[in-house]
């Protein structure tokens, strides 16, 4: 048994923290969260060039050949400073779909993932279809034509592609979809965590390419859990950063002539955010050191119930700890408690996984 | 013991039920009913309606103008008002400096002040909490020097709910600091036209302007404005304190909310059948209701207790605590039910273009969940509460 990092995890993990350190702070990231496309362009070139944007894929596209254990890595360095820019959506999901699918041109699209120039987004849920990944009605049509409406496709207003799933006769597919399609129409908005998503309505659509046709459910099952196992990683990192703050802040604010935190039913409930941080970080570490592949994926619903419970309870605490204060948009509790509900509810509900990790 | 209405109950409650349906603004009803947010003047239309008809004052005592309805009448007034989701009244001046003014008040304060709340001619916001003093509020520094007949006004004030649409605010201030922190406080009425008031905005995480910072530079306020004696403001303050946290346990609005909820999960699909026939989602739904069969039965009790002339005293704080506990389970369920229907935010942050075909009702839950991390916050932290129940109920 081995619970250790390797060397080149290790490395990764400090360049992350550097940059979220030094680099990202609160206000900087509330500036790209106020801009425009609602990320820093500057810091995408930056993860490019670290190397970042490559992780996940094969050395011969500049990658590390990491897999979702050093995602994890770099996720739980992000989630202490919320970092906004759509990592998840192009690296995770879209790249995910990309580098398991047997499209022929797919390392020429997943070059211009890793070098930062191009935005790609999923686009697999649909509007009040909820979870299931397979209750979807957007079809492509035997004139190759796209058909029907996605929603929830994060980072939808900066994608200069989209990857769509979707029905194809009696099975489903994954299409390329450039954003200058004509029948596209793209509908964006701000989420309440201030990330960027939009819904999508295609008319007539003809895909650039149809990248893959067979065991496309398969596929995207395998990068849904990804995702869950990486939000979850940035949910401990929040977590994390949440009861730092908290401590932070009971220490300096006195009432009563006396700094909040000595006061003992305080102490408690910080402890209390430790306690459910570690224990959280212990699930996830159960998740990514299991080999077996069922029960690997048993644990992936179970941990995206547990981090649904444990990122409320702790991102609430924090707020209410901070009083008054934590409710306001000036400071960055609020902003993590966001986060973590995002993250709470984004891919399915706790009690959705509750009943897959029970039916599984 | 007798859960029942009387016959007399039962009439009262047709007329409530008659005057909503004949009176109750269309276009606000409208509006509340698709949770768009009011503006002041539609909140002081529906205000001058019920002032209208005379049943403002549904807690104040006749001889002031009140209903004097009894407890039973009162429940169902307000349980028949939430259930219909009318607009909640502002409680600055109506449920908080009015009992305040005709419990300590000088009589010119009473002849002038309570007809004017009593018909919300003025808009009141309370001047209490300061940057530095929330839990601990009477270690506050706001400070009003006497000169002449009047007093000078320096400091600031935070917290401020909608103080941006008030008239008027009843202010803590320190008048002495040579003391124990609780003297020295004077409970002072100020009208918010007064040079030298200023009010600046505070943007909270669901992206709205509710409350506000009161600045106060060199503001001189007639002497007269001062509530009951000079010095005793901490007395008058907790007096008050104890009506605010009645006043927010909400357990009809809950009803109503929770009701809302149940019939959207109808429709709300999260796997292949309905979130209303959900067992995890049901479990959680039962829970809720059980507790609020419970808070309702508490406020009766409270209510019934106040009727026989004991005023509200620290059983308010156990209201408090489990009202608000239980509005955040609402709106978190809420939430939770919206899913990823939930995101689409726009507001502070920028765009949201187009209408997206996320439902509405779906797109509220995220700034409702995050409007409510407050309730725990306000009137008092619940952490204050408990410590008020611990030294006061139970003698700890």
């Amino acid at each position: 048994m081995n619970l250790n990092y390797s060397d080149e995890q290790n490395l990764l993990r400090d360049s992350v923290s550097r940059f979220c350190t030094s680099d990202y702070d609160f206000e900087t990231r509330m500036k790209s969260v106020n801009s425009d496309s609602g990320f820093s362009k500057e810091h995408w070139k930056l993860f490019a060039d670290l190397g970042w944007l490559a992780v996940p894929f094969d050395e011969e596209l500049g990658g590390l050949g990491g897999d979702v254990l050093d995602l994890s890595i770099l996720f739980e360095e992000f989630g202490k400073s919320i970092v906004v820019e759509p990592y998840l959506a192009n690296v995770v999901l879209a790249g995910g779909v990309l580098k398991r699918s047997g499209f022929d041109k797919k390392d020429e699209y997943l070059s211009s993932i890793v070098s930062g120039e191009k935005q790609f987004s999923l686009a697999n849920y649909e509007p009040e279809k909820g979870y299931n990944l397979e209750n979807i009605e957007t079809a492509l049509d035997d004139k190759g034509l796209l058909n029907g409406s996605k929603s929830t496709v994060l980072n939808a207003p900066n994608a200069d592609y989209f990857i769509v799933f979707s029905k194809k006769v009696d099975d489903f597919c994954f299409s390329l979809v450039s954003k200058n399609t004509e029948g596209l129409t793209i509908k964006s908005y701000k989420t309440y965590d201030g990330f960027v998503s939009g819904e999508l309505t295609f008319k007539d659509c003809k895909p650039e390419a149809v990248i893959q046709e067979k065991d496309a459910l398969n596929n995207l099952e395998e990068v849904i859990k990804d995702a869950i196992v990486c939000i979850s990683a940035e949910a401990i990192g929040a977590m994390e950063k949440c009861y730092r703050l908290t401590i932070e802040y009971t220490q300096q604010r006195e009432q009563f002539g006396s700094p909040l935190s000595k006061f003992q039913a305080l102490q408690h409930r910080m402890v209390d955010m430790f306690m459910e941080t570690e224990y959280t970080k212990s699930f996830l570490l159960k998740v990514l050191a299991t080999e077996d592949k069922d029960e690997k994926t048993k644990l992936i619903y179970g941990l995206k119930n547990q981090i649904s419970k444990s990122g409320k309870l702790v991102g609430e605490e924090a707020v209410q700890l901070h009083g008054g204060m934590g409710v306001t948009e000036e400071m960055s509790v609020g902003h993590y408690l966001k986060r973590l509900m995002v993250i709470a509810n984004i891919f399915g509900s706790s009690d959705f996984y509750l009943q897959k990790y029970i039916n599984s | 013991m007798d859960l029942n209405f009387s016959k007399e109950d039962l009439d009262f409650q047709s007329e409530v039920r008659e005057f909503l349906d004949k009176e109750y603004p269309k276009h606000i009803k409208e509006k509340m009913d698709n949770g768009d947010d009011l503006t002041r003047d539609e909140i002081v239309e529906w205000h001058k309606v019920v002032a209208k008809k005379g049943w403002m004052g549904h807690s104040w005592p006749v001889e002031h103008g009140g209903t004097g309805w009894d407890a039973t009448k009162k429940y169902i007034y307000l349980r028949e008002l939430a259930m219909e989701g009318c607009p909640m009244f502002i409680p600055f001046g109506l449920q908080m400096v009015a009992p305040v003014i005709w419990t300590f008040g000088s009589q010119k304060q009473k002849d002038y002040f309570l007809p004017r709340i009593l018909n919300f001619d003025d808009w009141w916001c309370q001047g209490y909490s300061e940057p530095g003093s929330g839990s601990d509020l009477a270690s506050l520094k706001c400070k009003a020097e006497k000169d002449g007949d009047e007093y000078v006004i320096n400091g600031q004030k935070t917290w401020t709910t909608l103080g941006q649409h008030a008239d008027w605010i009843f202010v803590l201030v320190r008048t002495d600091d040579s003391g124990k922190k609780q003297e020295g406080i004077t409970f002072i009425l100020v009208d918010m036209k007064t040079p030298g008031v200023s009010v600046k905005p505070i943007i909270t995480i669901d992206g709205d302007h509710e409350v506000n910072e009161i600045w106060f530079d060199n503001v001189r306020v007639p002497a007269e404005n001062v509530v009951g004696e000079a010095g005793q403001g901490w007395t008058y303050a907790k007096f008050l304190l104890f009506h605010e946290r009645t006043s927010i346990a909400g357990a009809p609005q809950l009803r109503r909310g929770l009701r809302g909820l149940v019939k959207r999960a109808e429709k709300i699909f999260h796997n292949d059948s309905p979130l209303s026939e959900d067992p995890f989602f049901k479990t959680k739904v039962a829970q809720i209701e059980l507790d609020l069969s419970a808070l309702e039965m508490t406020e009766l009790r409270g209510l019934a207790a106040e009727r026989e002339g004991k005023g509200p005293g620290a059983e308010s704080s156990l209201l408090k605590i489990k009202g608000t506990e239980l509005q955040q389970r609402l709106t978190s369920l809420a939430l939770e039910a919206a899913g990823h229907e939930a995101l689409p935010f726009g507001g502070p942050y920028g765009f949201k273009d187009q209408e997206v075909s996320s439902p509405k009702a779906a797109q509220l839950t995220a700034a409702k969940y995050l409007n409510f991390r407050k309730v725990t916050i306000y009137g008092g932290t619940n952490e204050i509460q408990k410590n008020i129940i611990a030294k006061a109920v139970l003698g700890l």
